[in-house]
């Protein structure tokens, strides 16, 4: 009895110390960004989170609920509480609530920062828990240590990216957890928790929809796989609607889940499975032959009539139809023709192999062994694990973005695939000592089994020799397990190497590297974002491409037109017509839509390529989207079809807006002897517009390399003045002749008053 | 005398001849009546079906008040051009679009030209392929711009119509006839499991062999990780041939993929998956002797083929420095 109390002690302490390890290492592994750098919040959606964050944390909850931002979407604003999924922005106050509560004073900023790495522990937990449900606790922990350090998850949460998905994902598995547990006890407290949990998701993360569709396909197909049960009955129904009315209770959400196509599949499944439930009870009560007759009948008139319902519903209005988003999803082809804003982004592009191994590694290569695992000893839960890895993986191959949610299952299967794998082999054919090696750590294990191999080969040797003829032999045995060693180690370190490389730029902090080794920050966009709060009036409009505008309104505190909220496709469509057309066309619109200053990003001088001249042609396609008739992609090209910035580019491009203010006043500028003034390092060109001149704005901010420049628009009253040299600048008067000359040189005074003695002046009389 | 006469009778003939040759030559059609005709012509059929003659009447007679954007094509059997069929196939598309919509007016017509009953037509417009897409705008002679540049925005009846637009001002709302390909093929294939599924109705256990399942599954998982999506989505070539004649399979940058390139990564992960597999059941109960070999077979596979993928991937990635086994 005391034998296997310790055991367990000792099986827990290892998968406790594992997990906390996997928590440091987690952490630590994110933190790149911070020590190379400092404390900032990164990218682009952080800073709106983070502002929003620090409004809610200053103004209390339910103001921050009816907190109109009248400094975005200029003039239109954007009614913050009804627009965001509050969940983030919730975890992070309330975690700074407690932490003031215990007088531990900290800003919230730090909060934000740190966010998504803490969460990343309680992921890896997570993770075990799911894995643990689904194969072992050894699995468990393998794929927590994975999740722990894996690139495809590091990349969008390291300290600083302060977004949805750093603690979607935790949710995400949360949910997945209780779910498959619900699943398998059939309890009403644990499906209560997945609704719970789904909620806190659905506060989080748009990605939810993920959730709503893959649990009723796992319902839907253990039904086909005639896997029924009371369980599944209780679970799935007491889940649906509780998530349901939770679902809803976040404003953003809304009616959504019953009146839009991508909940309907949630639905269906629902009132499946209650038509199932009764034909179920009824085949207890009836006969053999009744029920059969039975149910061919009521089986064919429930699915037509749900299938009816649903369509009437959607041709009726009720029901919306596919988003673009997810339509893009399925074909294909669809975001490229008819959103160009969606296909805009670069993160909604399909993914290359490339991609899948480098965020993914050894796991991308060995998951589908844990599959064919899953699939080869099949019960209800591991149903859901195909399932969640088959639609993974199809979405993830859609869209870069969606490697997130595959991330978690290939970790799971990747720990179940090395779990077993180790399993195997680690365990000895003597079976009493063997019930240790359940939980297996890659390092611990693996020492502690090469040192009881020596320690424990001499003494049992007759022991051994008889059981020799079954295994494969030792060294065989062993060089198994160093190649899988190998391998995983491999997997460590290139995930140090990504995350370091790739994933921990702060990317508003830009870091160049000398031949030498040297280190040089360019702090560009902060200069130039203090010096719009410091010298621009409090209520000025800054008009820039959508990228920037979290960031104006979130670091110079200024009125920004578009923002990276994309919701009103038009509103960004006119500020690319404004950046597309000639400079007096764009003048126009900047005064219909009231701008006082215009900001673009320039990398020309330090050969930064995420600039405005790079993404212009976007900027075109969406203005050509709204105004086919002004803007054309075709006058862009020149006439071979190229994009060029040079001599040889077309001339709609060398004179509108975006040109003019990125190279204005670059024709002087040389930047090495090797190459000519106006030398372009992004595009490596000469620039073809070297004298630009302009009338209706003018400069009035460059950063130290020229990344972010800055033009005021001018009032109507400060341009179109003709110039006048200085010789000519004289006060006209009024046309005098004088009388005097020659002959007369006594000066007359007009209306001279004649002065009679003894009488007052006459004009005084009248 | 009668000499004379016939003489002068003859010549009256002559010139009677020549008169009113002359006459139908210099007037030829006028302008309302071409467009009368080319109307009629195209309530019949969308597109008109030009010779020599006809495009000189109607394509290149002045005035003008009308558009005509013309096809050149090579449509006979014996020229082999599948993407003349293809082009012709997309401009009917617009034709009709055009024809049925709101928009229909006789300022733009559309015509074909086949190299087989006009090459003269074509040797006047200095063409040596097909096809070409040329816009004749109701006045002067077509610029570089009325030349569609089908090398750069292809030949799609959306990108016709919206060259046309931009030439023309006038939009044509695209109505492609519903390709019913698709739903007919998904349908067949339904049609076809279920009749299999029928047939066989008294021997359903395939339905439980887990292998068929896992290795569906498995597939399916090689197709989308190698990035098939991708090269569905973007279109690249098989494989790259520069200048000197050597192919490259590999892609060089971690931007792009060649088709090749992702069936060697799709069978380097199966290979992987394969050795991972073998080792696994190796460890198993059974024969000592055939678990060793599958035991070797598998260490091999996974040693040796993740190697050659770590090493693609590393020349694919600039100055990643890790490699397992060979460089």
């Amino acid at each position: 009895m005391l034998k296997i109390n310790s055991k367990t002690g000792l099986s827990s302490l290892i998968i406790f110390t594992v997990l906390l390890l996997a928590w440091v290492a987690g952490f630590s592994s994110r933190l790149f960004a911070v020590i190379r750098f400092e404390s900032i919040i990164h990218e682009f959606d952080p800073w709106f989170n983070y502002r929003a964050t620090a409004y809610m944390v200053e103004n209390g909850f339910y103001q921050f609920l009816n907190w109109f931002d009248e400094r975005a979407w200029y003039p239109l604003g954007r009614i913050v509480g009804g627009t965001v999924y509050p969940g983030l922005m919730i975890t992070s106050g309330s975690i700074h609530y407690v932490l003031h509560l215990l007088n531990i004073d900290v800003h919230i900023r730090d909060v934000c920062v740190f966010l998504a790495p803490i969460f990343s522990g309680l992921t890896a937990i997570s993770t075990y828990l799911l894995t643990k449900e689904l194969w072992s606790a050894g699995a468990g922990l393998f794929a927590a240590c994975f999740i722990a350090i894996v690139p495809g998850y590091i990349s969008r949460s390291v300290a600083g990216s302060y977004d949805n998905e750093g603690i979607a994902i935790f949710a995400l598995q949360f949910t997945y957890y209780l779910w498959v547990k619900s699943v398998k006890t059939g309890s009403i407290f644990w499906s209560c928790m997945t609704a719970l949990s789904y909620f806190y998701m659905v506060s989080a993360w748009g990605g939810y929809v993920f959730i709503i569709n893959l649990i009723p396909l796992h319902v839907f197909v253990l039904l086909l796989m005639g896997r029924y049960s009371n369980r599944l009955f209780t679970s799935y129904t007491t889940f649906y609607i509780l998530g349901l009315l939770f679902s809803m209770q976040i404003p953003f959400v809304g009616f959504q889940p019953i009146r839009t196509s991508e909940h309907m599949a949630a639905s269906g499944v629902f009132a499946l499975i209650i038509a199932v439930a009764v034909l179920k009870y009824l085949q207890s009560v009836l006969s053999k032959a009744e029920f059969k007759s039975l149910f061919i009948v009521g089986a064919s008139i429930s699915a037509g009539v749900v299938f009816l319902t649903v369509v009437v519903l959607t041709y009726a209005g009720y029901v919306a139809p596919w988003s673009g988003r997810f339509y893009s999803l399925w074909d294909t082809a669809y975001a490229k023709i008819h959103i160009p804003i969606i296909a805009s982004v670069s993160e909604h592009q399909p993914t290359t192999w490339f991609s899948f191994f480098f965020d993914l590694h050894v796991l991308i290569t060995t998951f589908p062994a844990g599959l064919w695992y899953c699939i080869k000893n099949i019960n209800d839960e591991r149903v859901f694990v195909v399932l969640y890895a088959l639609s993974a993986v199809y979405f993830a191959g859609v869209m870069v973005r969606l490697m997130l949610t595959l991330t978690p299952v290939v970790c799971m299967l990747s720990g179940i695939a090395f779990s077993v794998l180790f399993d195997l082999f680690l365990r000895e054919e003597d079976t009493p000592r063997s019930s240790e090696s359940d939980v297996d750590d890659e390092q611990t294990v693996s020492s502690n089994r090469r040192l009881y191999d020596k320690a424990g080969r001499v003494p049992k040797m007759k022991h051994e020799q008889v059981k020799e003829s079954d295994g494969i032999g030792a060294n065989l045995r062993s060089i198994i397990i160093i190649v899988m060693l190998l391998l995983l180690m491999l997997f460590a370190v290139h995930c140090t190497w990504v995350t370091s490389n790739a994933y921990s730029s702060p990317s508003i902090v830009l870091a160049s590297y000398g031949n030498d080794g040297s280190r040089q920050i360019l702090d560009d966009f902060r200069e130039a974002y203090y010096w719009l709060s410091q010298n621009t009036a409090d209520d000025a409009t800054v008009m820039s491409w959508w990228d920037y505008g979290y960031q104006i309104a979130g670091m110079a505190n200024r009125t920004t037109l578009v923002d990276n909220n994309t919701w009103n496709n038009s509103h960004i469509a006119l500020v690319g017509k404004a950046m597309s057309s000639n400079e007096s066309a764009a003048y126009e619109i900047m005064t219909s839509l009231g701008v006082d200053y215009v900001l673009v990003i320039f990398g020309g001088v330090i050969g930064y390529s995420g600039d405005d001249i790079n993404k212009f042609l976007w900027m075109v396609r969406i203005a050509e989207g709204e105004h086919p008739k002004d803007i054309r992609e075709a006058d862009y090209f020149t006439e071979h079809g190229e994009f060029r910035v040079d001599a040889e580019g077309s001339p709609t491009l060398l004179n509108c807006l975006m040109y003019k203010l990125s190279y204005y006043r670059f024709g002087e500028v040389r930047l090495d002897y090797r190459n000519p003034g106006g030398y372009d390092r992004t595009r490596g060109a000469v620039i073809g517009n070297k004298d630009i001149n302009l009338t209706y704005l003018e400069e009035a901010y460059t950063t130290e390399h020229w990344l972010v420049r800055i033009y005021r628009v001018k009032k109507p009253d400060e341009f179109n003045r003709p110039k006048i040299p200085f010789s000519k600048r004289i006060v006209k008067t009024q046309n005098f002749v004088s009388k005097k000359n020659t002959k007369r040189r006594k000066g007359t005074l007009k209306n001279k008053p004649v002065v009679i003695k003894g009488k007052k002046l006459a004009t005084k009389q009248s | 005398m009668k000499p004379f006469i016939l003489g002068l009778f003859f010549l009256y003939t002559i010139f009677l001849f020549y008169h009113v040759d002359g006459q139908s030559r210099k007037q030829g059609l006028s302008m309302a009546e071409r467009v009368q005709q080319l109307t009629d012509m195209a309530n019949k059929k969308s597109i008109l079906k030009f010779n020599g003659n006809k495009f000189r009447d109607f394509v290149k007679a002045v005035p003008r008040n009308y558009s005509v954007v013309v096809m050149f094509t090579a449509m006979a059997p014996q020229r082999q051009c599948m993407v003349c069929r293809h082009a012709s196939d997309e401009f009917t598309i617009v034709a009709n679009s055009f024809r049925y919509s709101q928009a229909y007016s006789n300022k733009l017509f559309f015509a074909v030209v086949d190299f087989d009953e006009g090459s003269d037509v074509f040797q006047l417009m200095r063409l040596n392929t097909a096809p070409v897409f040329i816009h004749f705008p109701p006045k002067g002679k077509p610029k570089s711009q009325d030349t569609m540049d089908i090398q750069r925005i292809g030949f799609s009846a959306e990108s016709i119509a919206k060259w046309i637009t931009e030439r023309t001002d006038i939009q044509i709302r695209l109505f492609r006839p519903p390709n019913y390909s698709g739903t007919a093929a998904l349908v067949v294939l339904f049609a076809l499991v279920a009749g299999f599924l029928y047939l066989r109705r008294n021997n359903l256990d395939f339905l439980y062999n887990k292998n068929m399942w896992a290795t569906g599954a498995l597939f399916f998982c090689f197709t989308m990780v190698s990035g098939q999506m991708w090269n569905h989505i973007r279109g690249p070539p098989f494989a790259h041939k520069n200048q000197q004649g050597q192919v490259a399979y590999i892609h060089g940058s971690s931007q792009g993929q060649f088709v090749l390139e992702t069936y060697i990564v799709m069978v380097l992960n199966a290979a992987i998956v394969l050795g991972m597999i073998l080792i696994t059941e190796s460890g198993g109960k059974g024969d000592p002797k055939k678990k060793k070999i599958l035991a070797i077979a598998g260490v091999i596979l996974v040693s040796v083929f993740f190697s050659l993928i770590l090493s693609i991937f590393r020349s694919k990635t600039s100055g990643y420095p890790y490699s397992f086994l060979f460089k």
